[in-house]
């Protein structure tokens, strides 16, 4: 979408027509939205949920919910917080994945993961979707809270007040995941590099 | 661990380089005139155990607040009573004329 439209884009009278069950207006708004949730959605879909499932469930959400927004948070934060909480919620419910192996790798993830476990060098940019593979694999074997906020500290790189505003979590609490996380990500390197050496 | 938490940021360097692939963020076509109905129509027809939820909550309120009310209107009376009460207990005359 692009800035044109989102500047000529009225939020506020869009709300008022959709609370009174204007369909257009609903069907403006999705459009409006879809590409802030569809990037939330992407950035934390678990694995077997098709990404429009997902979002239309983050956008039923909004729409049933609609009556408690107040207004204290800009409309986009708390669409965004809905569609964060929905996906933690997917995340939970999903099975652990199964025992981070050598062998489930492609080559080239395989080449990436020798590379920073072996080499004090940064992997080449032409390496760089093979690492991006990599790291949702690894962030996979983690708790789907902790695997959240490393993606949203390390990858996305957003602020612990950003984070906080997300997710609902204090900073605090944050920490501790983000600790916990790497701690956990820190023995799988452990164990990977032993298993290489092996 | 320093090794390893280096081994991380190395490999979250890259990964951050990562060109976006996933595509369009505009929403397919129908996508939006799907979820606008499925919602309108959730909207109109709200829910059997919604609306329990909605009325059970605004009748505790009701009821809490009339409970108050009453307890406010009519609490000269209760020592009253309860002093007609002890009375009545204390003297068996007056305890056998009141039961007949």
């Amino acid at each position: 979408m692009s800035d044109d439209v989102d500047t000529a884009f009225d939020l506020v009278a869009c709300l008022e027509r959709v609370r009174v069950n204007d369909q257009a207006a609903a069907r403006q708004l999705v459009e409006h939205l879809h590409p802030l949730v569809i990037r939330i959605v992407r950035a934390h879909l678990p694995r077997r949920v098709a990404e429009e499932d997902l979002a239309q469930e983050v956008f039923m959400k909004v729409f049933t919910r609609l009556g408690q927004f107040q207004g204290a948070v800009p409309f986009p934060h708390w669409v965004s917080r809905i569609a964060v909480t929905t996906c933690i919620d997917h995340l939970r419910a999903q099975k652990r994945r199964p025992e981070f192996r050598w062998a489930d790798l492609s080559e080239n993830e395989a080449d990436v993961l020798d590379a920073v476990l072996t080499s004090e060098n940064d992997v080449s940019a032409g390496d760089a979707l093979a690492a991006r593979e990599l790291v949702d694999k690894l962030l996979n074997q983690l708790k789907p809270d902790d695997q959240l906020v490393v993606r949203m500290l390390d990858l996305e790189q957003k602020t612990l007040i950003e984070i906080s505003e997300l997710t609902g979590w204090s900073t605090t609490l944050i920490k501790v995941r983000a600790f916990r996380a790497r701690r956990k990500l820190q023995k799988l390197f452990e164990q990977l590099k032993r298993k290489e050496r092996s | 661990m320093k090794k390893s938490t280096t081994a991380w940021q190395r490999l979250i360097t890259a990964a951050r380089q990562a060109p976006d692939i996933s595509g369009d963020d505009a929403a397919p076509y129908g996508f939006s005139t799907h979820v606008a109905s499925l919602a309108m129509a959730a909207v109109e027809r709200p829910s059997l155990q919604s609306a329990l939820n909605h009325f059970s909550w605004r009748a505790l309120t009701l009821s809490l607040m009339l409970m108050v009310v009453s307890i406010a209107a009519n609490y000269s009376t209760v020592p009253s009573v309860v002093e007609v009460e002890q009375e009545v207990a204390s003297d068996p005359v007056a305890e056998y004329l009141t039961l007949s």
